[in-house]
Parts: structure tokens; sequence; C-alpha cells
């Protein structure tokens, strides 16, 4: 019982982690309602249209989700005729990690996947959200202002798909009036120049470059060298109190004392690696291992299908002779 | 029938080789021959010379495009291969492996030769303003400049990154001014050092414990990667490969990080970067003045690390003085311009034996290239 409520538990915990990786990462990120002279869609209609973006960081299928302008009837999960229900039999749903999708706001649901049933023009209601398919949660709610149905700039956040909400869920900054129309692309276009186009300006001859760069170069060397002195310290402080540990526990006899050649600090460097290439030497010259096998055992080779020779010639029939 | 025959001898030579070569093709066909004779005949950094030399000769094998074969067609074999170039995949994993088989005890007991190996990157920054004046935008001066840091892996992390079109030319100058160390490096130090400064003999180093030697990747990844967090792929795979084989229980771990897979990248990166440079996109005024650029960054870097000794030295007591032919090995061309020093401390003292002071600078200089990656990632990227 136990073991069934514990895979019960790890099926309910794999079903919200994958919830949580899946449609809540959309966004709607940018909408155009008063579309004069912009985008068109397949039928050469200039249409309000929706961009729908995919924050995450894998792919999310939006197959399934609500578009809507009328959340009434959101808590129950009965919606009313203007949700529009994103066909799960198009692979054009997938939305592939960190892009978007554009939706055509034109109440034309026959015309395709990406034509919606209402159209925010005559709509009471300034907002755009989107559903998740069990008509229940809300993924993301875009409100836009009155001056938007007039207005030939498009709406949506500075930067896809970012938006800054307060504790309590509501929206604080990330959306407004865009500057560029980028249906289906990024919404913050670099204009400006790259980070290295600044550098040259303010050092044209890269010497203040030069010396920034060499001075955190020393200063991470100089922090390791701060560290290992330290910390040597601790450790000869460390190896010191345990030679005198070991020393008070094994007090040495005048005997032991007076066969003592010489003390430590007395044998040099020199002298410790002299005797450490003749013990080397001397141990080198015997062998744990030999490279040749005296045996009076007969010699098997492994069999390996490569070595046979039966098996990669071609055998050649002989013609019998009479 | 004879017109048939004829022209399908035609079609036949315009697929060939010989029906697309170029002197470019010929001129870089050489090239990589004289890679592999000094790797083979001299022994010049033979295991990536020899590489090179042959991805050299595959790269400008001449052919007709679209057939799948050519390093920059997609789809290609060798183009596969490469990914791990153009990606920096390959740098990180030469990080591991070098983790793996460097022993930091030198710096470790003598933490104060730590500072050699910053002073050689002065090299690196000084090209990076020369590049500037040249006209080089300062993605590509960055880029050239990594040369100076004599860190054939860094080169090609960073030119992977900042300037991709360059990345042929700054892996081939890179890799070409490391395995010539023991050429370019001597006559500066002695340039630079006078007879009595060549014979100063340092204290011997302490030994150090393996509690220090097992802290000292985790402390300094710590440190490192806070201060220049851009040179996180560097600087993590070098200090987690040492640590794979100091803390004593991940020995296969280490044995093949330091032996298996680095032989293995090694291969890799050699062939694809020396396939990279084919003729038409290798042979041209650029790559002549990178070339240039990287010998001058590495002399600069070479003079810096010994000046920089003798500059220390002003402030160090008798007995605690450092030889300023360890300078030059504040290079990170790990061991060679190590093994220099001790060569060039040989011909004038017989029983100084500079090899283990020298590889203290050598380390900290692979460490100190790494930052200063991170540093150009950091303004550049």
């Amino acid at each position: 019982m136990k073991r069934k409520f514990g895979l019960l538990l790890i099926a309910l915990f794999c079903s919200v982690a994958t919830f949580g990786q899946q449609t809540t990462d959309l966004r709607i990120n940018e909408l155009l309602i008063k579309n004069d002279s912009n985008m068109v869609d397949e039928y050469g209609r200039h249409v309000p249209w929706v961009e729908i973006f995919n924050t995450a960081y894998n792919s999310v299928n939006i197959a399934g989700c609500y578009l809507t302008d009328d959340t009434t009837g959101l808590w129950n999960g009965s919606g009313k005729t203007r949700w529009y229900r994103i066909p799960q039999t198009d692979p054009k749903t997938l939305m592939p990690q960190r892009t978007s999708l554009v939706f055509f706001l034109d109440n034309s649901p026959l015309y395709g996947t990406f034509h919606a049933n209402f159209d925010p023009r005559n709509s009471k209601n300034h907002y755009v959200a989107l559903i998740n398919s069990n008509g229940r949660v809300l993924i993301d709610i875009m409100e836009y202002p009155d001056s938007l149905l007039n207005s030939t700039q498009t709406y949506g956040c500075y930067v896809d798909g970012v938006i800054e909400k307060d504790k309590d869920g509501k929206e604080i900054s990330g959306r407004g009036f865009l500057e560029y129309f980028t249906p289906g692309s990024v919404n913050k276009v670099a204009t400006g120049a790259s980070k290295a186009e600044h550098l040259i300006e303010s050092d044209p001859y890269g010497i203040g470059m030069a010396l920034i760069s060499i001075s955190v170069v020393f200063v991470a060397l100089i922090l390791i060298y701060c560290m290992l002195k330290i910390f040597g310290a601790i450790s000869r402080r460390a190896e010191q109190k345990a030679k005198e540990t070991v020393a008070q526990t094994t007090q040495p006899t005048a005997a032991t004392e007076a066969s003592k050649p010489a003390t430590e600090e007395a044998i040099s460097g020199e002298v410790v690696a002299a005797i450490a290439v003749a013990l080397n030497m001397d141990l080198d010259s015997y062998h744990d291992e030999e490279s040749e096998i005296i045996t009076i055992d007969m010699p098997s080779a492994h069999y390996s299908p490569w070595s046979q020779k039966h098996l990669v010639m071609k055998t050649v029939q002989r013609r019998n002779r009479r | 029938m004879l017109e048939f025959f004829k022209e399908g001898l035609i079609q036949f030579f315009n697929y060939s080789g010989f029906g697309n070569c170029s002197y470019g093709h010929l001129i870089m066909i050489v090239f990589g021959l004289i890679f592999i004779a000094l790797g083979i005949i001299k022994e010049y950094e033979p295991l990536l010379l020899v590489p090179i030399g042959f991805g050299i000769i595959l790269g400008n094998i001449p052919f007709t495009d679209g057939l799948q074969v050519g390093i920059y067609e997609n789809g290609a074999v060798l183009n596969y291969l490469y990914f791990g170039v153009l990606k920096g995949v390959y740098p990180p994993l030469i990080f591991l492996g070098i983790g793996a088989m460097t022993d930091f005890s030198a710096l470790i007991s003598n933490p104060k030769l730590i500072l050699i190996g910053a002073a050689a990157q002065f090299g690196i920054f000084a090209a990076y303003a020369i590049a500037l004046l040249l006209g080089f935008s300062p993605t590509e001066a960055g880029a050239i400049g990594i040369i100076g840091g004599a860190d054939g892996p860094t080169a090609i992390f960073i030119s992977s990154k900042l300037a991709p079109s360059l990345m042929g030319a700054i892996a081939i100058s890179a890799y070409s001014y490391m395995a010539l160390v023991p050429v370019i490096q001597p006559p500066i130090m002695r340039l630079l050092t006078n007879p009595k400064e060549r014979l100063i003999r340092m204290r011997p180093p302490r030994a150090v414990s393996q509690r220090e030697k097992i802290l000292f990747p985790l402390l300094c990844i710590l440190l490192t990667a806070f201060l220049v967090p851009t040179g996180l792929p560097l600087l993590g795979m070098l200090f987690f490969g040492n640590l794979l084989k100091e803390s004593g229980v991940t020995k296969r771990l280490a044995t093949t990080a330091s032996g298996t897979l680095i032989d293995i990248v090694t291969i890799l990166i050699g062939l694809t970067v020396g396939c990279s440079t084919q003729a038409t996109n290798f042979l041209k005024l650029d790559s002549i003045l990178i070339f240039g650029l990287g010998a001058l960054s590495f002399v600069i870097a070479t003079a810096s690390g010994v000046l920089f000794v003798k500059f220390f030295n002003l402030f160090l007591k008798e007995g605690n003085k450092i030889n300023p032919l360890i300078g030059n090995a504040g290079v990170s061309a790990v061991p060679d311009s190590a093994r220099v020093s001790y060569v060039e401390g040989m011909k004038y003292d017989k029983t100084n034996y500079l090899l283990m002071h020298a590889m203290g600078p050598n380390v900290a200089g692979v460490i100190g290239s790494a930052v200063a990656a991170g540093i150009l990632l950091s303004f550049l990227y």
C-alpha cells in the first residue's frame, strides 16, 4: 500500500514537473490591433495579430490551449464563444525553445490553425489571455491601453517574455508600446553598438584595458598567493604540532640518539635526491613482473576471427584431375 | 565513342584534386609537410605538430565544392569533428587532462612564484594593444593577443568565441610558437640577465602534504571563478582534473582524463585545426600579421616574466632570491618553458637544478592565461 502511495506521489510530482516545464512558460509577447500596413496573413489581409513567446529552454506544444479576449468562465473551465482552442492536430504548434508563434485575431477560425475566433477590434475587454488546455489555469494575460486600438505601434514585452510581477502576481513592469514591429522574432532589436565597439570608443589604443586586465590577473593570482601563504603556515604549524606530539610519546633513548647520524635539517635536498635516485635505480634492477615468461605450458593464442586464415582467405576450389 | 571517352576523362580530371589545385594549396601542403618534419625529425612538440601538419595536408587537398568532404561543408565528417573546435568543446577537455597531469606542489611550496605567472600575461595585453594599432577590431585583437599566453587550447577557445574567422591562423600560430619555445626563449633570457643572476641558487622547495594538494584546486576554483566567471570552462576543468589526481580516490578517472581522453581530444583538435587552414581562408595578409603579432606577444611575455623576477628580487632578502632564468616559465607552455629554464640554468652551473622551481611559474602561467582569457571574454564578448 505504502509502495503504491509512493509511486502515486512520484507520478503526481512528475506530472506537476512536466506541467511546470510546459505551457506555463508561454507569454503573450506582442500585439498589434490597428494593422494598416504591417504583417499580412496567408490571404494577404492586414488583420490584428498576437505573438506568443516560449520562454523555456525546451520545446513546448501550445496545442489545446485557449486564446481569448474574454476570460469569463475561466475558473469552472467552461469556455465561452470567444475562446479559441488551438488545434491539436497541427505539428506547427510545437514551439522550439525561445521561439514565438503569431496568431491572427481575425475571427476567422476556418482560415487555419493560426486564425482565432475573435477580433479585439470589436471587443469590450482590453486584454488578450492565454488559458491552459484544461480551461482553468490562466497562463498569461496582457492588458493593453485603449489607445492601442487606434495606434499603429505594437504593444508587448520590451524583452521577450520578461514581465515583472509583485508578490500578488500583479504585473508591475515589462510591457509597453514597442518601437519596432517584430512578429515572429525577438522584440529587443539590437541597434546600439556592441560591447567591443563601446570599448574601442572609450579606449582606442587598448592601454586602459591592458592595465585593467593585467591588474585583475595580478589580483587573482595574489589572492591565490595569500591563500597558499596562509594555508602553508597553518599546515607547517600542524606538522610541527604532530611532530612534537610524536616526540613526547616516544622519548628517545640514549642509544638511539647516539646512533642517529644527523638531524633532518643537516641533510640537504641534493643528498635526499641522490639517495632517492640510488634507491630507484637499485629497486629497478629487481623485477616483479618479467617481460618474458619461461614456462613448460603449451603456448596458446587467443582466438580472433581476424587471425584465422580460413576465414579471411578465399578457398580456391581445386579441379579434380583425372 | 572516342569523344565520350575524352569527355569522361576531362570530367573526371575536373573532379580530381589535380583539376582544382592552386598554388595556395601547394604552399599549404608544403607547410603541412614542414610541420610533420619538425615534429618527427626535430621532435618539437610531435604530439601537436604531427596531427596539425597532417590536418593541413588534409585540409588543402583540392576538391569540387558540394561533395560534403571539406571541413567547412555542412554534413562532412570533418565538419562534425570541427564542431568541437568551433563551439569550444575540446579546449576545456584538454584542460581537464592538463589538470589531471599537473603537480602543483612547486607552486604550493613556494607561492611567490605564482606572481611570475601573472607578469608573463603582460604579453597578451601588449599584443592586444598593438593589434588594435594595426587595424584589427577589438575582438580580433583580443583573440590574437591570447597567443602570448602560449596556450594552444586557450587560444582556440578564445578565438572560437571572439574571432572564428581567424581561428585557423591563431591556433597554428599559438601551437607553432609553443613548439618553438626552446628556440625563441633562450636568447631573450640571456639578453635580459647577467652572469651573476644566472647563478642564483634557490632554496629547495618544502614537502607538500596531501591535504594541501587536495585543498588547492578547491580553493583556487572558488577564488578565480568568482573573480572571473567567464574563465569557468577552462579553470573549472583544470582544477577538476587536478582534484581527480590529488584526491587519491578517483585514480581511474584521473588516468582516463590524463591519458586516453586527452589523447583523443589532442588528435581531434590537432587534425581539425590543421584542416581549418584551407589555402583560400588562410593565405591572407591577416595571417602573416597574426604570425608576426604572435611572435611579438610571445617575446613580450617571456621578457616580462624575466624582468619581473629581476624587479621582484629587489625586495627579496639574500638567500630568498629567485633565479631570473625561471621568469620565462611564466608563459603556460607546460613543461617546455620550464625545461628551457632548466637547460639554460645548467649551462652556467651544472649543479643548479632549476626544473622544480620553474614548474611553479609554469603552472601559474596556465592559471594566469585562463584568467586572462576570462577577462578578455568579459570585456569583448
